[in-house]
This record gives C-alpha cells, structure tokens and sequence, in this order.
C-alpha cells in the first residue's frame, strides 16, 4: 500500500499567462522509499513539492495521503496536518533567527503544545544521533551551512512525521557538507524507515536515493531505480539527464537517413 | 527615459510603497498649516483669540517644526533601509552613488511637493472646522476664515526645506553597505548580552520610588519633589526598557516549563529582539506619550475647573470691608452706579458679621444673623431658612463639608456675650465662596443675634466683625469691568508681605476671563503638543513595523509551511504587537496617572475641585484610541503576511 498516491495530477496558474506547470502527472510513493524528483528549471518541480505540502492545491486530480485526501480538509486541519504529519528542509534552511538552534529544532512541538518532558526526552536522542551536542545553545547564525542544514533536518525529525520533504537540500552547501547531509537523510531513511521526497538539480544528490522521478515540463519523463553501486546508479542519472536536455528526444537522427 | 523620468514613474507607479512616508509628511504638513492659519489670524493682531499670547503659539509651532523634522527623518530612514534592496540592484546595475542620490533627493522632492500641495489643501479645507471648534473652546464670538501669503509661504518654506535637506543629510549619512550584503539581507542578529542586573533592578526601583513620591507629595513638598520625580522617572523608564525588560525574558528563558510551554517560546523570543533593538526608541516613546498625556488630562482638568466655576463661585461681586472702613460707602456707590450703567440686573445683599468666641472650640467663629442670609437666599431662589433662639446651623465652605458637618452637633456658648447654641444642620448648598467666609461660620437666629452687644475678645488686635456686600448678578460674566479700580488696589495690596487695606473686592467674572485666557492657552498649546505627540509616537512603531515587514514575511512563509492555523497565526501576530503597542504607552498611562493622583491631591488643598472624573475620561478615550489603532494596524499586519 502506497504511503502517497499522485494521480492524475494537473496544476494550471491563471493570471495574464495561463501557465500549465503540472500535466496529468501520477506516481506512487512506498513507506520507508527515498524519492528523487529531477527535472530541468520550470519543470514544475517546486509546484510538485507545494502540492505535496498541502499549501497548494491542484487544478485536477488528486493527492491522497495514507487513504486520507488533504484537499478536502479545512485549512485549519491542513495546518494541523502538515505540522503533524509532514517534515521541511528547505535549500536556505530557514532557521529562525532569534531563536537557538535548540529552540528551533522544537519549533514544531511548541506549535502543537506539545509537554516539555517530551521536547527534552526526544530532543536528547536527535542531537545525539545526529552530533548536534556541541552547538545546541549557539544562534543559527553563528553556525555554519552545513550544520545548519543538520538543524534543519532535525526539526524536520523531531515530531516523527510520516513524510519528509526536501527541497534542494544541497542547493547552498559545499561538497563536504552536502554529503554528511546527504548520509545524514540516507541513515535516516535506513534507520527509522523514513519517508523522504527530495527535489533537487544535483545528480550526486539524486544518487543517493532508491528511486529517482523526472519530469519534464510538468510531465512524466523517466523513472529509474538504484541498483547495488552508487557509481552506476548516478551514471544513469546522467545519461537519463542528457536525453532530458536533448531537443529532439524520440526523433529519428538525421544522421539515419539516407 | 531620461533620468528624472525614472525617477518620475518609480515614485508614481509604485505608489504603495512611497504611501507610508507619504502619509506621514502629508500629516505633519496637514497640522502644521492648520496651526498657521490660527497663527496668523488677523484676530490674532488685535490680541483677540482668548488672550493667548502670541508668543506661546510662536513657541509651540517651533516645537512642531522640530518635532516634524525628526519625523520625517525618522520616516525617511525607515522608508530607506525597507527599500535596501531596490537600491542595491540599482548599484548591481552600475549606478553611481552620485546618481543613486540624485534619484533619491527627485523622488522626495517628488513626495514631498505632492504631500505639501495636499496637506496644504486638505489643511486650508479643514481650517474653518478648526476655527470653529477654536471658537467654542475659546468662547470667541466669531473667528472668520480668511486667506493671507503668510501660512501658505511658512508651510511651503519649512517643510520644502526639510525635505531638501533631510534628503540630502539621509543618504549621504547612510553608513555604505556592500551590495553583497544588501543582497543576503541582515543575516547577522545582535547576541551579545548588554542588561545587568543592578540596574535591572534599579530601573524599577526608581520608578516604584517615584511613584511614592508622587504619592507623599503635599504643599510643602512640592518644590523638591516636582524636580526630584522626573528626574527619578526618565531614569527609571530608561534602564526599565534599557535592562529591566531584557533582564524579565533572560528570567523567563531560564526556565524551560514557562518558556517552552504552550506555544509561548516563539512569541518570548521575538519579543526578547525587539526589545532588545528598540529599548531606546521604546523608552522615547514612553516619555513622549507622558508628556501628551499629561497635556490631555491637564487639559480636561482646566475645563472641569472653569465649568464648575459658577457653581464654586455664586456671586457676582464680593465687597467685604471693616466694620470701621471709611471708603464703604464710596465703593458700594461706584459699584452701583457702574453696574447700573452697564444695565446690568443685581441684586445687592448686605450683611453684617461679627466674630464671637466659641467656648466648644477656644476659637473665633464668624456669626451671621438669619434675615441676612434669607435675603440672600431669595434672590439665589434656595430654600429660606428658619431657626429659633437657641439654634444654629453651619455654613459650609466646600462641597464636601456639607457631608462632613451633616452629621456633626455641637453645644456652644458665645463666650462674649453668654448665648448658648446648639448647631445640629448645615445649610445643604454652598453660599459663599471659600475665600470670603471663615472655616468656623454659623447662622444663628435674629433674636439671638441682637444679644450679641459685647465685641469679640481679642479687639482691637483682631476686628470684631466684617461688612459683606454681596452682588448677585445673573449676566456675571458680563460684569467683569465693574470695580475695576477697586480690585487693581486689593491686587497690589496682594503682592504685598501683608495685606493692610481695610477692604477686600472679588469679581468673579474678572477672575474668570483670567482662568479662561489661561485656559485657552494650555488647550491651543496642549492639544497641539498631545496631537503631535500622539501621532509620532503611533508612526514610530508603524515605520519599525513597516521595514521588518519583509524579514517577518519570510519567518511566518517558514511557520505557514510547517503548519500553522489561521487562528493561531493571529494570536501569534497579536502576541507579536502587543507589547510594542501596549508597554511603552502603558508605563506612559501609569506615570500620568501618578502625576495626575498628585495634582489631585493639590488642588484638592487650594481649589477643592476633583478632576478624577474628567482625568478617567480622557484616559478611557485614549485607551479607546490606541486600541482602534492597534486593530488597524493589525489588520494591516495580517494582511500583509497571509499573503
């Protein structure tokens, strides 16, 4: 049983240029996958991931959650249902700055009035496994991209959502950083059967997960699934990207003509 | 498109964004030729306008100039660093710094020409409304609308000056940021810990010292304390903001069951920043809201006062003389004849009073007879009294010794001249003002009062009695000339170490243009600086509000995707405002209070008259006020982050 089912799904932006950014597309996620979604800019990758994070809803079609379907919940219950269910990491972390890096990896909780004995028991583990110790009383910014970036996933951790979702985690990060990261979701997604939807441009990135889903022009492309080396797995992601970037993808080579 | 059209269409297509400095320099320019226009009034010259000193206006219109001055300052600073980022791109691009000023001096010149034109517009339409409203405050027969040069050259000369010159004085101060930086936005958050605990505590010890002050004061304390209390005070409220505020949440934050609970630690923190960044700016904003609260009560007071004038003060002329004075008869006659001159309706009680000792007391008591207050009664159309030998009845000196000598009997002897009394009433209204009569004053009956042949004891030291002359004028205000020549004398008499004329004139009317003249200056003063002060004090709070829009923007993005009600994020945005709004203007109403429970408790000493009533008004309306503005501003808030 999918944890998350896309069917169908249209998103068109009215305005002065009527602007169709997802078409009829559909693909299922399982508990405890690691998802990639690639596709070149305007591909209607971010329009995905909001879909997906309830704070967007599309034209046609339909989203469903666990058998639940967010698009008929009132937006009370959809911002319940996000801060429960669902888990952030954004590309600038988006750290709030006046508070510590503590305080903002409980962020979630103290919106849900969750007991403090409850904030501190789970707060323990996550800085620990994810050796966030040695700064947990500093100020965001006095920390660097990639820890920051570890404070972020753990407050995307921290109230056990069902799914996470990452938009270009890697995007502000050096290679070093990108893969402790990187790791750091993999162990997750390994460890504690979390489910991760990662959009992202960075093919190292993509390898890293068990399936990666393009889409082009807010259409299926292509979907590939790991195999046993990371090395091959990220050579077909090339070579998938390449066809991507081809014009005439499915065109006869005019080099075969006669 | 040449340059001064770029910045031409900037300033008109994007009037949204230049609409808050707009506003503000439209509001000062509005008041500021409202307040011209009364300036140079054509009745002003003639010395007209309620006898306010022209000076006094001179001086409070410097004081708006000045005060609109820092305004617009401030609100150009603001609207420049909201606008950082615009300018960046423009510097990206390849604009020179010198051009980037240039663009800057246009565009405010463009504002400022088009806020100048409509504050001068709106101001000239909405002058007659003033002048009307001056009219009643002042009790002017009539105050015309008129059109001169002066105001329109004034209003146009001073703020087309600020405008050049803040400008030019904005930009050129304006610490030169890298671009880069610009671009990232202010990553970097103040941390540093700048409170300490003494004077955390110090700050609230010194207000609660203050605030006992105010309470002790009396008479002969007021010269010290009325220097020792403000001064207790701006330090007070200054570390109050400066450490106090910073020393309660680092308090809070200690303590993870408050602070984490409920959803309390977001708000908490915020409120540690803005506290922290705007203690000073909170702190001037506190004093200046005292001081424009202070003029409203004052105000309000001043006119509690005068319209319960004629009821603290029945009588239209007062004449009280020596039993021996030589110019009685010469000064009654005068005051006749001019009032009859006048055609004023009068009528004239005489009394004769003499001074006996009480055996209850020890003490003088000034003994009135019955058919002379009768005939005063009658034309005042108050009961008539009727006492029998042996009775007496009190006559009381204020309000509230009608209360307190309600329930009072006294038996007593006029030692002199062996007349017992009883005294068991009090005559339910006030007769005479409290400075003609004694505290110790009784009627007796006119049988009684015939026994009293022998003179008080202390003759020839201390006069056996007085003459009273009382005029009951209804048209009083009218009579405001009569005796003129008179009350100069007992004036001068006055300034005297000790009064030595055998007479002694009262004319309320006259005392009352006096109190009215003052009056009107305090409210043409004081509703000036309360408006001004009112209006800065909002706008600081709305311009800090209106540059951080863009960082609290992307914070509440980051709480709306994570998952955040509708509900919640409104109480979040009150929890948010609340205390920029409330604390500063707060502490400011509780120093007003204890200023006014000290002013309350001197004029209870000197006028007897109680403000309580009018001070609760004012305040009521100004909660009301801010809480409207709060409101606005919040939903302005809202909806500018919900989208």
């Amino acid at each position: 049983m999918p944890i998350l089912q896309v069917k169908d799904v249209t998103k068109v932006y009215e305005g002065k240029v009527t602007n169709r950014a997802l078409n009829q597309l559909s693909f299922d996620v399982e508990q405890g996958e690691f998802l990639a979604v690639m596709g070149p800019s305007g591909s209607g990758k971010s329009t995905l991931l909001n879909l997906i994070s309830t704070i967007d809803r599309p034209t046609s079609g339909e989203i469903i959650f666990n058998d639940m379907k967010p698009q008929s919940l009132s937006p009370n219950e959809l911002a319940y249902f996000r801060r429960r269910e669902l888990g952030f990491v954004f590309q600038d972390f988006n750290l709030l700055p006046m508070l510590t890096v503590e305080e903002n990896i409980i962020l979630p909780l103290t919106l849900d009035q969750k007991p403090v004995e409850m904030m501190e028991e789970r707060l323990e583990n996550l800085a620990k496994r994810l050796d966030l110790t040695s700064f947990l009383h500093k100020r965001p910014n006095e920390i660097s991209g990639g820890q920051a970036q570890k404070v972020a996933i753990a407050r995307a951790l921290i109230h056990e959502p069902t799914i996470i979702l990452a938009d270009e985690p890697t995007g502000n990060l050096d290679s070093n950083n990108s893969r402790e990261v990187l790791e750091l979701l993999s162990k997750i997604n390994k460890e504690k059967r979390a489910t991760i939807i990662m959009v992202t441009h960075d093919p190292i990135a993509a390898s890293f997960c068990d399936r990666v889903l393009f889409i082009k022009d807010g259409e299926f492309f292509n979907e590939i699934h790991r195999d046993d080396r990371r090395q091959t797995f990220f050579q077909r992601i090339l070579n998938v990207l390449s066809l991507l970037g081809g014009g005439q993808v499915g065109d006869l080579s005019s080099i075969r003509l006669p | 498109m040449t340059f001064h059209q770029f910045a031409y269409r900037n300033v008109i297509r994007n009037i949204r964004i230049y609409a808050a400095f707009f506003m503000a320099s439209f509001f000062s320019v509005f008041v500021f030729f409202i307040y011209s226009m009364l300036m140079f009034h054509p009745a002003t010259e003639n010395g007209f306008l309620g006898n306010v000193p022209i000076l006094w206006m001179v001086i409070a219109e410097i004081i708006l100039v000045l005060f609109s001055w820092f305004f617009i300052f401030y609100s150009m600073k603001a609207f420049l660093e909201a606008r950082a980022k615009e300018f960046a791109i423009l510097l990206h691009l390849g604009m020179e710094r010198r051009q980037l000023s240039k663009l800057i001096f246009l565009e405010t010149i463009i504002i400022g020409s088009i806020s100048i034109v409509l504050g001068i517009i709106f101001g000239f339409s909405f002058s007659k409304f003033f002048f009307m409203i001056v009219r009643e405050i002042l009790l002017l027969e009539d105050l015309p609308l008129y059109l001169s040069w002066e105001p329109f050259l004034l209003t146009i000369a001073v703020y087309l000056s600020a405008f050049i010159f803040i400008s030019l004085f904005c930009f050129h101060f304006a610490p030169e940021k890298q671009i880069i930086d610009v671009f990232n936005g202010p990553k970097s958050i103040e941390v540093k810990v700048d409170y300490t605990k003494n004077k955390a505590i110090l700050g609230i010890i010194f207000i609660v010292f203050s605030y006992c002050l105010a309470l002790l004061t009396t008479r002969g304390t007021f010269e010290i304390f009325s220097v020792l209390i403000p001064i207790f005070i701006t330090l007070g409220t200054y570390y109050f903001f400066a450490h106090t505020t910073q020393y309660f949440f680092a308090r809070v934050k200690g303590k993870k069951n408050l602070y984490w609970k409920k959803s309390r630690m977001l708000p908490i923190a915020e409120q540690t920043f803005i506290f922290k960044n705007n203690g000073k700016m909170f702190f001037i904003m506190t004093m200046v809201s005292t001081l424009a609260f202070l003029s409203i009560g004052l105000l309000a007071a001043f006119s509690s006062y005068t319209s319960q004038y004629d009821k603290l003060n029945p009588l239209g002329l007062i004449y009280k003389g020596h039993i021996d004075n030589p110019y009685e008869h010469k000064h009654i006659q005068s005051i006749v004849s001019e009032l009859e001159h006048k055609g004023l309706s009068y009528q004239l009680t005489q009394f004769t009073v003499l001074k006996q000792t009480s055996s209850f007391t020890n003490y003088g008591v000034e003994v009135f007879s019955e058919s002379d207050i009768n005939s005063l009664l009658i034309s005042y159309g108050y009961p008539l009294i009727n006492l029998s030998e042996g009775e007496g009845m009190f006559i009381p000196y204020s309000e509230d010794s009608i209360k307190k000598l309600s329930n009072r009997t006294v038996n007593t002897v006029l030692v002199e001249n062996n007349v017992p009394i009883r005294i068991d009433q009090v005559y339910p209204k006030l007769i005479f003002p409290r400075t003609i009569v004694g505290l110790n004053a009784i009627i007796i009956s006119d049988e009684d009062f015939k026994k009293l042949v022998h003179p008080y004891n202390g003759v020839p030291d201390v006069e056996p009695g007085y003459h009273l002359y009382t005029f009951d004028i209804p048209q009083w205000i009218e009579a405001n000339e009569v005796g003129f020549a008179i009350q100069q004398k007992v004036a001068k008499e006055y300034l005297k170490d000790e009064y030595h004329l055998p007479y002694y004139f009262e004319n309320a009317g006259l005392n009352y243009s006096y109190l009215l003249s003052t009056y009107s200056l305090l409210t043409l003063v004081g509703l000036l600086v309360a408006a001004v002060f009112l209006l800065a004090g909002g706008s600081f709070i709305y311009f800090k509000l209106h540059t951080n829009l863009e960082a609290d923007k992307k914070k509440f993005d980051v709480l709306k995707r994570m998952g955040i009600s509708h509900s919640e994020l409104k109480s979040l945005v009150t929890k948010h405002l609340m205390p920029q709004f409330f604390l500063p203007w707060g502490v400011a109403l509780f120093h007003s209070l204890f200023a006014f429970f000290t002013l309350q408790n001197l004029l209870r000493d000197f006028a007897n008259i109680s403000i309580v009533k009018e001070v609760v008004i004012s305040f009521v309306l100004l909660i009301l006020l801010q809480l409207i503005y709060f409101y606005l501003i919040r939903w302005r808030y809202l909806a500018h982050v919900r989208d």
